[in-house]
């Protein structure tokens, strides 16, 4: 009888195992157990900072309005793009939070599903070039400006475009910090910004190389976005290229030594874009439209200290300096930039290595 | 009289079905989680949109660039394993052999920095080696050694250093582990036969202990050949394998490509693993 019993145990247990295992590998279902129901969406958020804003502006009002529930999942655009594409006929996300090169690959591989007015009103107050900038495929709801970040009690005098920093750099007189080429948008903040910059394009990124030769023996490579305040804190650079809205995170946090500035030619626009995976829920419009309301987004800023995209969002007087209207930043031609990044990236490793 | 002779009993099928019946779900785990996903990890390096190829692995064989990031991830492991083993041994020696109750701390003092986390503790390297960090505060501003201070982080005998604080613990366990096992009145016997301490470090007690190190260094490569985050955050112009399927993933989204690059880690892995076992077999022998 208790042979039997430990039998019975291990043959059910084996089932079990295998019948989870199973159903994981055919369906891709585990982590969407708890969505099964319908008025359950899972929806993309970066991590800190990031996720609280979600949390507070988008997730709050849409589970508010709509009675469902929306789940957040962590990870980055390039995780959640995988992921579409791994499933796209049960994506395990709603909701898609992307950088604009991935989003136009998502648009491109239709992946995605057309946002249109009548599925997302507010889709009506955002400038249409944001929308067409991702193939009406999705719409930018967020961007942060590509500029020069400083440590102020280290540099009285930060330089005030891209080519002087560049020449100061080589120079000697500060320690830089980039983005290294593994940080996804590095082609586009970093490569294209300077290039076009210093007289380059998407055609000729020479002078980009060029002056990443004249600094190299001045520079240091941060991974991501907290590296770059690391090397700043702990004093390993001076200077370097990162974020607007990051820096102003950092200068609300406590860290009133950093500073930024939007280099005289223009940082790069570079916009986070929101899409709905096709085959997902439809209440991820709700949720979308949420995110592109004008009170949200103006919250959103607030929290984050990124511009935002809703024309009718009127900034607070605590972050309306901050912010660089869309319209005075370079905006960088994804597509394009889509096409050639792997020869960038190819060379950059070649030539700079890290 | 043949036939009074006992015959042995053929084992019952129940008997053998029972042990096969209990390897069944760690054969289904990974068989689930090791070899579809490895054999799913291989068809995507040579699987296109039309149809197959081995370009990839053409290119990452007979390319310069590519044979320099295969060496350079073969250096640093076998560098790290190495100078582990340096540090590693005395320390396991000295535990096993001298510390006497002193042993448990040592243990403590030696698994405490795992508890940590691994970015903080590369963190502490960046705070405390950066240009303007405790170490270079120390030699320029307060002893006024330097005039400049050094450029100490982002480089790669930093991010080896990093590795090695990392992993030493698993080269001085799996020798401390071993060097226990010796028996010390072999030592005796050579001590009293004539040998000096040396002499019989060196042929009794080291090639007893090879064993030891063999586990160690396996651990410690296996561990090295496939690090990232410390080679992120300090690896300085070091470019290896992970970081560059890290990449493909991250920048690029050549998935294939980053398959390729994966299995020939694997590989790299597989025989350096066997390498090692067979050099230390040989030895022991």
């Amino acid at each position: 009888m208790t042979i039997m019993k430990r039998r019975q145990f291990l043959g059910g247990s084996v089932l079990f195992g295998a019948g989870l295992t199973t159903g994981g590998l055919l369906t891709g279902a585990l982590p969407r157990l708890a969505n099964a129901q319908t008025t359950d969406i899972t929806v993309t958020a970066f991590g800190g900072v990031w996720e609280e804003a979600i949390r507070t502006c988008f997730v709050a009002p849409f589970e508010a309005k709509t009675k469902a529930k929306a789940n957040v999942s962590l990870g980055g655009p390039p995780q959640w793009l995988a992921q579409v594409e791994a499933n796209p006929a049960k994506p395990p996300v709603d909701v898609l939070i992307m950088t604009p090169d991935l989003a136009l690959t998502a648009a491109k591989s239709d992946l995605v599903d057309d946002f249109t007015v009548d599925k997302i009103p507010n889709l009506a107050k955002i400038p249409k070039e944001l929308t067409d900038s991702v193939l009406g495929k999705g719409t930018l709801f967020d961007y942060g400006v590509g500029g020069i970040t400083f440590n102020k009690d280290r540099v009285s005098a930060p330089p005030k475009s891209f080519a002087e920093f560049v020449d100061r750099v080589a120079k000697g007189e500060f320690v830089a910090s980039v983005p290294s080429i593994s940080y996804a948008v590095t082609p586009i903040m970093l490569i294209w910004a300077m290039a076009k910059a210093l007289g380059g394009g998407v055609d000729n990124v020479d002078p980009f190389f060029a002056a990443m030769a004249k600094m190299k023996d001045n520079l240091v490579f941060w991974g991501g976005p907290n590296d770059f305040f690391n090397h700043l804190s702990s004093g390993e650079a001076d200077v370097g290229i990162y974020f607007d809205g990051r820096t102003w995170n950092h200068y609300d946090s406590g860290a009133t030594w950093i500073d930024f500035i939007n280099p005289e030619e223009g940082g790069s626009l570079n916009g986070v874009a929101v899409q709905k995976p096709k085959n997902a829920n439809p209440l991820a419009f709700a949720y979308i439209n949420e995110i592109l309301d004008a009170q949200n987004q103006t919250k959103f800023a607030d929290i984050m200290n990124y511009g935002v995209t809703n024309t009718d969002v009127v900034y607070s007087d605590k972050i309306k300096p901050r912010i660089t209207p869309w319209q005075n930043t370079a905006f960088p031609p994804y597509e394009q930039i889509a096409q050639v990044r792997n020869e960038w990236v190819d060379r950059w490793n070649r030539e700079i290595g890290r | 009289m043949s036939d009074m002779t006992p015959q042995p009993t053929p084992p019952r099928p129940r008997r053998l079905l029972l042990p096969l019946f209990l390897a069944l779900p760690a054969v289904v785990f990974l068989i689930v989680f090791f070899v579809a996903p490895l054999f799913d990890n291989g068809m995507r390096s040579i699987l296109t949109q039309d149809g197959w190829t081995v370009s990839r692995y053409v290119s990452l064989l007979t390319d310069r660039f590519y044979l320099g990031i295969i060496g350079q991830t073969v250096l640093l492991s076998a560098g790290v394993t190495l100078i582990s083993v340096v540090i590693g041994y005395p320390v396991a020696y000295f535990l096993v052999r001298k510390a006497g109750r002193f042993a448990g701390l040592i243990i403590f003092l030696l698994i405490a920095p795992l508890l940590t986390s691994i970015i903080m503790r590369t963190f502490g390297w960046q705070v405390l080696f950066a240009r303007r960090g405790l170490v270079n505060t120390l030699l320029v501003d307060e002893l006024g050694i330097l005039s400049a201070p050094l450029r100490l982080t982002n480089s790669p005998e930093i991010a080896i250093a990093a590795l090695v604080h990392v992993l030493v613990p698993f080269m001085v366990l799996s020798i401390a582990t071993v060097l226990q096992g010796i028996d010390t009145r072999l030592e005796e016997s050579a001590k009293i036969l004539g040998a000096n301490r040396l002499r019989t470090f060196w042929e009794v007690t080291l090639p007893l202990s090879l064993d030891g190190i063999g586990t160690g260094a396996i651990l410690v490569f296996m561990i090295a050949n496939g690090s990232f985050v410390t080679l992120v955050l300090l690896g300085g112009g070091l470019q290896t394998l992970p970081l560059m399927i890290y990449q493909q993933f991250n920048t690029t989204r050549d998935f294939g490509m980053a398959s390729a690059m994966s299995m020939i880690l694997l590989v790299i892995a597989v025989a350096c693993l066997f390498a090692q076992l067979r050099l230390v077999r040989r030895k022991g022998a």
